[in-house]
């Protein structure tokens, strides 16, 4: 069993590589029709792994397993990368968006196939690195990589949209990556070291108890960065041009779990190693409120379908960076899970789009209408991403809101708690807006024969629908667990 | 007798029980009787049942009266009754009047529609009635006194469905003494501690203070249901729309008994009722009011009905101003009055209801001179009116006397108003009796031959002129043998009265009446317009206005006030509506739109707000560094 368990994390760094070296050494003809398929295996196989890996990892009861590529990691002072539980779940929830993704590409993406297939191994390996890493620079590096595919991701297919919304993501990395490295400059000079291990509130303060005017400088530099790779307010400009004119595979991705691992496991991070300060967790909650609030109310006035569901990504990160600032425990748990809920819902809203884009050949809202008759399993799907984005029962989202509400309302920020409750009424009312105009409203002659979408996108919508009903469900066995390990 | 009955029947409760269901029996039995001879099964009804319970009645009442309770299923629960008194007295006069009005119903039907509904109302009602005066606990009362509501709605409803408006106005304002009625019970309840009349009456509770609210309550319900002012202005409004016999039986004195028989337990046996007190005062306000002002509507009345159902709301006043006296001559005196009301009054009813079954109108305009097509309704008419002006000798007169010995010791301004009164009285009953009876004849067109009132119309009519001559020249029987002992006291003075002076003055306002009327007569040009010179006086001519139009009902106030509640009702509505439909979601969505121009694409902007958010966290951390803000 151990030797199972101690074999696994190496599947997420081998099997994006495979398939990157496979995929280029075949020619490319031969390549073509197989690329995105493949691309689609190495997603099941993640997702069979982290799995696998949870349940291997939490019966076993070690905190973490060590490994290192070529070198022995068990000598003192070496450096290694690991898996804990966190991390295995952070890794389920890449898998399956990647998977959707994938399903959503074999239909949608028809000229180069095969880059597309590269770049999106590259970004696996970007995300799967990220989350292995043990010291911030090593975090940095494979962010770094994430962000160079997402860019060509979206440009891929040299669209003036694309290119512009590539540009937008590219600058406003470009002043991230300028803070990151900032931030983590001033931190190496005061400690010495960027391992997760010898940071820390305690080790920043020194000998002396107080903390550096520098290094708070560079928390909030830090803060700043992830902020900007998250799509967190008022950080968020970028992200709603690039959601737009990606590709909707490639958005898939990138709503579903790029803005996560990027953003939101940085701020994970960083409340692991520096939430002893009050700041660092305030400023957190502040970005929190923020994002759901400019989210919901930008995604209410909008007119594209792909925009409405980006701003709504962004209001969505913000309940996980709620989660995320509350410290404790269940907090962390509550977004982790909402990271988990939020990437089925949204998967399935794109798939959606990628099927009117398909039949109807637009997705401008305002066109569009009374489209439940012709296309019922997208209909179906959306509502259930709907029903799941607004937080009702018995889908997932409800239930992973609610946990980041009871940990918001146990670490004493009640009115933070209230608010993210009222604002979901907003999450409601955008989501309803876009379901009457596109699904539900008086129909528009123009897509009288307009068919329902088949093929893998229809399957991916059922299934990422079964997934949201199902998980939403099972999610007692969940509370159930936690209460075994004492979370709740 | 009361002994062979209660043998028959095994329980004096059986008896009094009887006497509540039996009459609904009677009415079912009327109300089924269909065919060619259903006016023959009707009057047998009438007369079989009105005879059963009157010989019941006057069984109790000369068995001493009786009492017990009869116990309804649920624990605790009982329907107590008791029969002593004043009760045992009114039952039988109610029931003798109700055999006189089902026989005049059941004839005035008999070959007109809608008779089955109104003689099983008419039943229905009577087992009410007998159920509210033998009722010894307020809530079985209260049960009554509703019954009679719903059967007074009911009879008004009668072949007018589509235009309810009588039976509306007499609901709401009925309901609306009822419903005051309900709050006097619940205080005087609350107040001694037990819902028992009797109990309460072996230790009455005080009308000060606390006592105040309940007994005013009660007695305004008591007021209602009599149909004293302010709940009076449906009964002209009926008149014009019941059938005829509606208005000799309700108006004329089946409510009365009711309303003037609690307002009697309420002064004597409930609350102790001090002559002087603030509650007297305002029993006698409401009663001169009552009299003076109804008398003054009636005076204009152009139709026989209006005329006669204003006249009923003002007798009511005499009533009430008797008994609000609290002096024993006073109470006798109304009680008296009530009963001679009831013959006089129903007499009238009965004798124009004759009228307008021959002639086929009430309008005075359209009569005259019928004292020679039908002789014998003209006398019983004369006597009535005598006996309701109160001329000397007369039933009338001697509870009018008795009224005003009272009042005059009371206070000065109540004996005027009550002469005033008097004065109205007798000038509009000259100028009903000159226009119908007494003028050149008339006739309505295409009626040529006018005879007497048919037998079961006019029998009813000569039986009340009869009892009416009875009780006034032999006014010691109803007087120390009836009422006194019922109200307790022997000593009630009979014949004529002892102060001259109020004889005197009483005789000189009567004497004046007619020269007013003769030269009314003269003035107008006949018997119908007699009292325009009244009417159309500068100043008074205003009033009758503002009345004629009806802005000094009642009920108007109070419709005008359910409307102007429900327009603000409607008005909150349509801010809450407001505030949901418009202000928040246009809010809201301004905002968005705000934010939307703001984000506006241009990447410079993008980095610029992102820089002016990295300071923000940069104050944030300084914000919780420096204030030193721990977890």
């Amino acid at each position: 069993m151990s030797s199972i368990l101690n074999g696994i994390p190496y599947v997420f760094v081998a099997a994006p590589l495979f398939a990157f070296i496979l995929n280029n050494a075949v020619p490319r003809e031969r390549m073509r029709s197989h690329a995105v398929a493949l691309s689609g295996g190495v997603a099941a196989l993640q997702l069979a792994a982290a799995i696998l890996g949870f349940a291997l990892l939490a019966a076993s009861g070690r905190g973490e397993v060590r490994f290192g590529l070529f070198w022995s990691v068990d000598a003192a002072g070496a450096a290694y990368l690991r898996v804990n539980l966190v991390s295995l779940f952070l890794l389920l929830c890449v898998g399956f968006v990647a998977l959707a993704s994938a399903l959503t590409a074999a239909k949608t993406i028809d000229d180069h196939r095969c880059s597309f297939a590269n770049l999106f191994m590259a970004l696996l390996l970007g995300m799967n690195g990220m989350l292995l890493a043990t010291d911030l620079f090593t975090l940095y590096v494979f962010l770094e990589i994430t962000g160079t595919a997402s860019f060509v991701l979206i440009a891929m297919y040299k669209s003036s949209k694309g290119l512009e919304g590539a540009f937008k993501y590219l600058t406003m990395s470009a002043l991230a990556t300028i803070m990151m490295l900032t931030g983590l400059a001033l931190l190496f000079m005061h400690t010495g070291s960027l391992a997760f291990a010898d940071l820390g509130a305690a080790a920043l303060s020194g000998a002396s108890g107080e903390m550096d005017i520098l290094c708070y400088g560079a928390l909030a530099l830090l803060i700043s960065g992830f902020a900007i790779k998250a799509g967190a307010a008022p950080f968020h400009s970028w992200l709603p041009d690039a959601h737009q004119s990606a590709d909707t595979a490639v958005s898939i991705l990138l709503s579903g779990i790029v803005i996560k691992i990027a953003g939101a496991y940085g701020f994970i991070v960083l409340v692991e190693l520096f939430g002893d300060l009050y700041a660092v967790r305030l400023s957190v909650a502040a970005l929190g409120v923020a994002t759901i609030a400019f989210g919901a109310l930008l995604a209410l006035v909008q007119t594209h379908f792909k925009r409405i569901a980006a701003y709504s990504s962004v209001s969505q990160v913000g309940y996980i960076l709620f989660g995320i600032a509350a410290g404790s425990p269940l907090g962390l748990v509550g977004a982790l899970l909402h990271v988990f809920s939020h990437a089925a819902f949204k998967s399935t809203l794109f798939s959606g789009a990628a099927a009117l884009h398909e039949q109807l050949g637009t997705l401008d809202i305002e066109q569009m209408g009374g489209l439940q008759k012709n296309m019922p399993v997208t209909g179906f799907a959306s509502v259930t991403s709907f029903l799941s984005a607004a937080g009702v029962p018995p889908f997932a989202g409800f239930w992973s809101k609610l946990l980041i509400l009871i940990s918001l309302w146990q670490a004493g920020w009640i009115g933070l708690s209230a608010a993210a409750l009222g604002l979901s009424i907003l999450t409601g009312a955008y989501f309803l807006r876009l379901q009457k105009k596109v699904f539900f409203g008086p129909r528009n002659p123009r897509w009288d024969d307009v068919k329902e979408i088949g093929g893998t996108i229809r399957a991916s919508q059922i299934v990422l629908s079964a997934v949201n009903l199902g998980a939403g469900l099972c999610f007692p066995l969940v509370l159930l667990y936690l209460q075994s390990i004492g979370l709740i | 007798m009361f002994k062979t009955i209660c043998a028959l029947l095994g329980d004096p409760v059986n008896l009094m029980i009887s006497m509540c269901a039996l009459p609904v029996a009677g009415g079912v039995l009327a109300c089924l009787s269909r065919g060619r001879s259903r006016g023959a099964l009707r009057m047998a009804v009438a007369l079989l049942f009105g005879a059963a319970n009157l010989v019941f009645a006057l069984s109790l009442y000369l068995g001493g009266g009786a009492s017990g309770a009869l116990a309804l299923g649920v624990q605790g629960l009982e329907l107590r009754l008791a029969v002593s008194g004043i009760a045992a007295l009114m039952l039988p006069f109610a029931g003798l009047l109700f055999l006189i009005v089902a026989v005049y119903a059941a004839s005035w039907f008999h070959k007109r529609e809608g008779g089955g509904a109104y003689m099983l109302l008419l039943f229905i009602s009577l087992g009410m009635l007998n159920g509210a005066l033998m009722a010894d606990n307020l809530g079985v009362l209260l049960f009554f006194w509703e019954g009679l509501l719903c059967t007074l709605f009911g009879l008004l409803l009668i072949g007018r469905r589509e235009n309810s408006k009588a039976a509306v106005k007499a609901l709401a304002l009925s309901g609306t003494a009822d419903l005051i009625l309900m709050l006097g019970i619940l205080a005087t309840a609350r107040l001694a501690g037990s819902a028992s009349m009797s109990e309460i009456a072996a230790r009455p509770l005080s009308a000060d203070g606390p006592g105040a609210l309940g007994c005013a309550c009660m007695l305004l319900g008591a007021m209602g249901k009599a149909g004293a002012m302010p709940f009076h202005s449906w009964i002209p409004e009926a008149a014009s729309d019941a059938p005829a016999p509606f208005l000799a039986a309700f108006p004329g004195s089946l409510e009365k008994i009711a309303g003037i028989y609690l307002a009697t337990r309420i002064v004597t046996d409930l609350y102790e009722f001090a002559p002087g007190s603030p509650m007297s005062l305002f029993v006698m306000v409401a009663g001169a009011v009552t009299l003076f002002f109804g008398v003054a509507m009636a005076l204009i009345q152009k139709d026989m009905r209006r005329l006669l159902s204003y006249h009923a709301i003002s007798q009511v006043g005499y009533m009430l101003l008797g008994i609000g006296t609290g002096l024993p001559v006073g109470i006798a005196g109304g009680v008296f009055h009530m009963m001679n009301n009831a013959l006089y009054k129903t007499g009238l009813f009965v004798a124009a209801g004759a009228i307008e079954d021959q002639t086929g109108t009430t309008d005075l305009h359209k009569l005259g001179g019928l004292r020679r097509a039908m002789p014998v309704t003209a006398a019983c008419f004369f006597v009535c009116a005598l006996s309701i002006a109160g001329v000397p000798g007369t039933n009338g007169f001697f509870s009018k006397e008795l009224i005003f010995d009272a009042a005059l010791e009371s206070g000065t301004i109540f004996y005027v108003a009550a002469l005033a009164g008097a004065f109205m009285t007798a000038a509009s009953f000259l100028k009903l009796g000159g226009a119908a009876f007494f003028s050149e004849a008339r006739l309505p067109q295409g009626r040529r031959n006018i005879r007497e009132a048919r037998l079961g119309i006019l029998i009813p009519a000569v039986l009340l002129a009869a009892l009416c001559v009875l009780f006034g020249a032999y006014n010691a029987l109803p007087l120390q043998t009836l009422i006194g002992p019922a109200l307790g006291d022997a000593h009630i003075h009979a014949g004529w009265p002892e102060n001259g002076t109020l004889v005197l003055l009483s005789s000189a306002v009567l004497l004046l009446a007619l020269a007013d009327h003769v030269y009314g007569r003269k003035k107008g040009g006949g018997a119908l317009a007699a009292a325009d010179h009244i009417h159309y006086a500068p100043g008074i001519k205003q009033a009758y206005a503002l009345a004629e139009r009806g802005l000094l009902d009642p009920y108007n106030w109070l419709m005008a006030a359910a409307n102007g509640f429900s327009a603000a009702c409607a008005w909150i509505e349509g801010g809450v509506t407001w505030f949901y439909d418009k202000a928040v979601p246009g809010l809201v969505t301004g905002t968005g739109q705000t934010l939307r121009r703001f984000w506006n694409g241009s990447v410079s902007r993008y980095l610029i707000i992102a820089v002016a958010g990295v300071a923000c966290i940069c104050l944030i951390f300084l914000l919780a560094a420096l204030g030193e803000v721990a977890p």
